[in-house]
C-alpha cells in the first residue's frame, strides 16, 4: 500500500507534468545557473572616478551626471536572459550576437570614452528568478546596471514591468506583445520591432492576397494557443479578417491545449481552409501543420514569429511540406539576408571574433539590442545624463537606424504613434536551408525575403485604443 | 511534396473519422503499453517503480539519432559502418539494425544506472528507491536538453510521414509499425518470462532472500531488468516519435520527457506486476485518450479542449475504485 500512496502523490504530479508539458512559456526549467560575464576587454577594468561632484541627480564625471551603472570609464548593461530554460538555445545565440556588438563597439573606443561591460543573469524562465535577476540589475549601488539590455520573455517582462518604471530601468524585452507600447504598462519596456498583434495583420493580410490572387476565395483558419502570446496573435489575425472581409472557417482561439491535438486537426480539415494562420509554439505547429497536410490539406499557412523554428522545422521529416506550404513571418532580417549596411557591419565582426560559430539567425536579434542600446547612451551622454532617468529620457528622443537589418524605430508619442507597422515574409526554402561556420560566407537560415519591410493596409489604417489584448 | 505520400483527400465523413480515431488510439495504446511494460518489468525485478523512465527513454531514442544522422555510436569513438550515407535516408532493414544497436546501448546505460544508483539501496525502503529514481530523472534532464537543443533531432524514420488508405481514412504507416512493435514486444517478455533469467526475476519478485538461498544471482537479475526496462521505454520513444505522433519524426525537448507520466495510469490501471495489464491498459487509456479529444472536446467546446489530458486520470481513479490493484495486478492479502 506503501506504494499506492506514493503513487497517488506522484499521480498528481504527472498531471501537472501532462499539463504544462505543451506549454514552451511554462516550463520553467528553473536552473540557477548564473553567469556574470564580461566582454574580453573589460576583465581587468576598475573603477576610477575623477573627483566628481555630488549632484541631486548622482555624480558628475566628465561634465556628464551618473548615477548607477555608469563610472568615468565604465557602462554597465544588464541581462536578464533565458540560458537554461526553454529557450535556452536560442537566448544564447541573441546574448552571442550581443556580445559581439560590444565588443566591437568597446574595440573602437567604446561610447562617451568609457567601456561597456555586461552583467549576465540566467533565469531560465522562470519568473521568480527572473524577478530575483531584476532586483540585482536594478539595485541602487556600484553594482546595478543603468539599461537591461536584454529580458527574455512575456511573463517576466510583465513582471517587473511596473519596478522598472518605479527605478527609471529601461528594459528591452525578448517579447513582442501588444502590451508594451501601451505607456501606462510598458513606459519602460523598449519592444523591438512590431508586435504580434500587428504581425498577424500583416500576415493574414499576405495570405488573402495569395489566394485571391490563386483565384481562390479565402478561406481563414486561425488557430492559437493559450495565454498572452496566442490571443495577441490570434485577435490580430481576427482584426484582418473583419477588415478584409475573409470568412473565417475555422477559428480555435487558445484551444491548442494539453498534447492530443486530434480533434484540432480534424476540425481543421473539416473546415476547408484554404489560409492557416497559428499562434503557437514550434512542436505545436509541427503537429498540427504535419497531421493536417498528412490528412490533405493543401492550405497556404503563416504564423507569428515564435510559431516557426528553422532548426526544427527545415531539419526534421516535415520540411518538403513546410517549404511547400509554409510562409514565416517576422521583424527583422535572418542572419546574412540582403546586402544592407546594418547586415555588412554585423557578419564582418562575427567573422572577425567568432569565425567558427555557426551562423545562427538569434545573432541578429543581440545585434540590434546592441544597436538600440548604443544609441540611447550616445544620446545620454550628448545630453550630459547618464543616469537612469536620464536614459529614459533619451529613449524618448532617438530613432534608432538598423541600417537596413529592420526598419528604423523609435519610441516617442502614444501607443499609435510608437507602434511599428512593418513586418516582413520569408519564403520557407529547403534550399537556402544551410547551416555552416560564419567564415564560411555561405549557408543561410533557409528563410529567403519574399516580401517586406511592408505594411499591409490593414495594419496601416488600424487606430488601437490600445493593447490587443 | 518530396517524400511525403498524399492519400487521404475526403477523409472528412464520420466513418472515416471514426477509423482513423480508433487506429490512433490503438497505435497510441500500442507506445503505452510498451512504455508500460518496461515500467512492470523494472517493478517485477527489483519492486522499485522507476521514474527515471521518461528520461531513460529519451535518452535511448538520442542514441537512435546519433546513429543515424551523426554517423557515429553513442559514447563511442568509433563511426558507425550502419548509418546511411549524409543526406539519404536509411532503408528499412538498415534502420531495423541501427534501432537493434540503439537498443543494446539504451540496456547498458540502464544496467549502469541500476549498479550505480539502485544497486547501494538495496534493503532501503522502497520509498527511498523511487525518490532516487525521480533524482535520475532530473539528473538525465540536461543530457537530453544539451542534445536536443533547438535543432531537430531526427530519427530516420523510413516511411516518414506515408499512409495507406482504407475507406476513405488516412492510415500512418507509423500507426501499424507502433502496433508490431507492441506486438513483438508483448511476445519477446512474455517469451523471456519463460526462460531461465525470466523464472529467476519472477522468484525474485516473489521473494527476494529465498530466491538468494536457492542460489538465484539477484544482482543480475536487477541488472537485466533495469537494461530490458530501458531498451523497452526506448522502443516506445522511437514508436512514439514518429509523425504523425506528436514529435513528428524527432527526439522532442517538448514532448518526450513527460511521456513516462502520461503513462502512469496505464500500469495502475492494468496492475503494477501484471504484463497483459500493461497492454490492457495501455489500448484503453490511450483510447479514451483519443476518441475524448476527437469528439468530447467538439460537442462540449464550453468546457474547453483538454479532454485528452483528464480523460486518462478519471478512467485510472474509476477502475481503482472498482479494483484496488489494477485490472490485472496481484491482490496483497495481509494476516490480521
Amino acid at each position: 500500500m506503501k506504494i499506492k500512496r506514493l503513487l497517488a502523490l506522484l499521480m498528481a504530479f504527472g498531471l501537472v507534468a501532462s499539463a504544462c508539458g505543451s506549454s514552451d512559456s511554462s516550463d520553467g526549467g528553473g536552473d540557477d545557473n548564473e553567469t556574470s560575464a564580461t566582454t574580453e576587454a573589460m576583465e581587468e577594468e576598475e573603477t576610477a572616478t575623477t573627483e566628481p561632484e555630488a549632484t541631486e541627480a548622482g555624480e558628475v564625471m566628465d561634465d556628464i551626471v551618473v548615477d548607477f551603472g555608469v563610472t568615468d570609464d565604465v557602462i554597465k548593461v544588464g541581462l536578464n536572459p533565458d540560458l537554461s530554460g526553454p529557450f535556452g538555445s536560442l537566448v544564447s545565440e541573441i546574448v552571442e550576437g550581443q556580445t559581439v556588438y560590444w565588443e566591437t563597439v568597446n574595440a573602437n573606443g567604446g561610447i562617451a570614452g568609457r567601456q561597456v561591460e555586461m552583467t549576465i543573469l540566467d533565469s531560465g524562465y522562470a519568473t521568480d528568478k527572473g524577478i530575483e535577476n531584476y532586483g540585482v540589475l536594478a539595485q541602487e549601488s556600484e553594482d546595478g546596471v543603468v539599461i537591461i539590455s536584454e529580458n527574455t520573455g512575456s511573463p517576466i517582462t510583465a513582471a517587473i514591468a511596473e519596478d522598472a518604471i518605479d527605478d527609471d530601468m529601461l528594459v528591452i524585452p525578448l517579447s513582442w506583445a501588444s502590451l508594451w507600447p501601451d505607456p501606462e504598462i510598458g513606459a519602460n519596456i523598449l519592444e523591438k520591432g512590431a508586435t504580434y498583434c500587428v504581425e498577424a495583420m500583416n500576415g493574414v493580410s499576405f495570405l488573402n492576397d495569395l489566394v485571391t490572387e490563386a483565384g481562390d476565395t479565402p478561406k481563414l483558419a486561425i488557430i492559437s494557443r493559450p495565454g498572452e502570446y496566442g490571443e495577441d496573435g490570434h485577435v490580430g489575425a481576427e482584426i484582418a479578417a473583419e477588415a478584409l472581409g475573409i470568412e473565417v472557417v475555422y477559428n480555435a482561439k487558445g484551444e491548442v491545449a494539453g498534447d492530443d491535438r486530434t480533434a484540432i486537426v480534424s476540425q481543421l480539415l473539416a473546415s476547408d481552409a484554404n489560409m492557416v494562420w497559428v499562434t503557437l509554439t514550434p512542436g505545436e505547429t509541427a503537429d498540427i501543420f504535419g497531421n493536417a497536410v498528412a490528412g490533405g490539406m493543401t492550405a497556404q499557412w503563416s504564423g507569428n514569429l515564435p510559431s516557426f523554428n528553422y532548426l526544427f522545422h527545415l531539419g526534421g521529416d516535415l520540411a518538403p511540406a513546410f517549404d511547400e506550404y509554409y510562409w514565416q513571418s517576422g521583424f527583422n532580417l535572418p542572419w546574412n539576408v540582403g546586402d544592407s549596411e546594418g547586415m555588412g557591419e554585423m557578419v564582418e565582426a562575427f567573422n572577425e571574433l567568432r569565425p567558427d560559430i555557426a551562423l545562427a539567425d538569434g545573432y541578429v536579434t543581440g545585434w540590434m539590442e546592441g544597436m538600440i542600446v548604443q544609441t540611447i547612451l550616445e544620446q545620454a551622454a550628448a545630453n550630459g545624463d547618464m543616469t537612469r532617468a536620464g536614459m529614459v529620457a533619451a529613449s524618448k528622443e532617438v530613432v534608432v537606424d538598423f541600417k537596413g537589418i529592420s526598419p528604423n524605430q523609435g519610441w516617442a508619442g502614444d501607443y499609435n504613434e510608437s507602434v511599428v507597422r512593418e513586418t516582413y515574409i520569408f519564403d520557407v526554402s529547403l534550399d537556402a536551408f544551410d547551416i555552416q561556420p560564419v567564415s564560411a560566407g555561405t549557408g543561410g537560415t533557409g528563410l529567403p525575403v519574399h516580401k517586406g519591410p511592408f505594411v499591409s493596409d490593414v495594419a496601416r489604417d488600424y487606430v488601437f485604443d490600445g493593447p490587443c489584448i | 511534396m518530396g517524400d511525403l505520400l498524399l492519400l487521404a483527400q475526403d477523409s472528412s465523413g464520420f466513418f472515416p473519422i471514426f477509423l482513423q480515431t480508433l487506429v490512433k488510439g490503438l497505435a497510441l495504446g500500442s507506445i503505452y503499453a510498451i512504455m508500460g511494460i518496461g515500467f512492470v518489468i523494472v517493478f517485477k525485478g527489483t519492486q522499485v517503480l522507476n521514474f527515471a523512465s521518461g528520461g531513460m527513454a529519451m535518452a535511448g531514442a538520442l542514441f537512435m539519432s546519433i546513429m543515424i544522422n551523426d554517423g557515429g555510436l553513442p559514447f563511442m569513438p568509433w563511426s558507425n559502418p550502419l548509418a546511411p550515407a549524409a543526406g539519404t535516408d536509411p532503408s528499412i532493414p538498415r534502420w531495423l539494425i541501427n534501432l537493434f544497436f540503439a537498443l543494446i546501448f539504451a540496456a547498458i546505460m540502464g544496467m549502469i544506472l541500476e549498479r550505480v544508483a539502485i544497486r547501494p539501496m538495496v534493503g532501503q525502503p522502497l520509498f527511498s528507491m523511487a525518490v532516487i529514481t525521480l533524482g535520475l530523472e532530473t539528473a538525465i534532464g540536461p543530457f537530453n536538453r544539451d542534445a536536443t537543443s533547438q535543432a531537430a533531432r531526427t530519427l530516420g524514420v523510413p516511411w516518414k510521414l506515408e499512409q495507406w488508405k482504407l475507406f476513405d481514412a488516412g492510415i500512418p504507416k507509423s500507426y501499424v509499425a507502433a502496433m508490431i512493435a507492441a506486438a513483438v514486444c508483448f511476445g519477446a517478455v512474455n517469451f523471456f518470462f519463460r526462460s531461465r533469467f525470466g523464472v529467476a526475476m519472477r522468484a525474485v519478485a516473489f521473494d527476494q532472500e529465498a530466491a538468494q538461498a536457492q542460489g538465484i544471482n539477484v544482482g543480475r537479475v536487477f541488472s537485466i531488468a533495469w537494461g530490458l526496462g530501458a531498451a523497452l521505454v526506448t522502443v516506445a520513444a522511437i514508436f512514439y516519435g514518429m509523425g504523425p505522433f506528436p514529435p513528428q519524426g524527432t527526439v522532442s525537448q517538448e514532448i518526450h520527457p513527460i511521456l513516462a507520466f502520461r503513462v502512469l495510469p496505464v500500469i495502475i490501471l492494468g496492475g503494477l506486476d501484471s504484463i497483459p495489464g500493461a497492454l490492457y491498459g495501455g489500448l484503453m487509456i490511450a483510447s479514451a485518450e483519443v476518441f475524448a479529444g476527437q469528439y468530447l472536446s467538439q460537442w462540449t467546446k464550453i468546457l474547453g479542449a483538454g479532454y485528452s489530458t483528464i480523460v486518462p486520470y478519471l478512467v485510472m481513479l474509476i477502475v481503482l475504485l472498482v479494483r484496488p490493484y489494477g485490472l490485472f495486478g496481484t491482490e496483497e492479502i495481509r494476516r490480521v
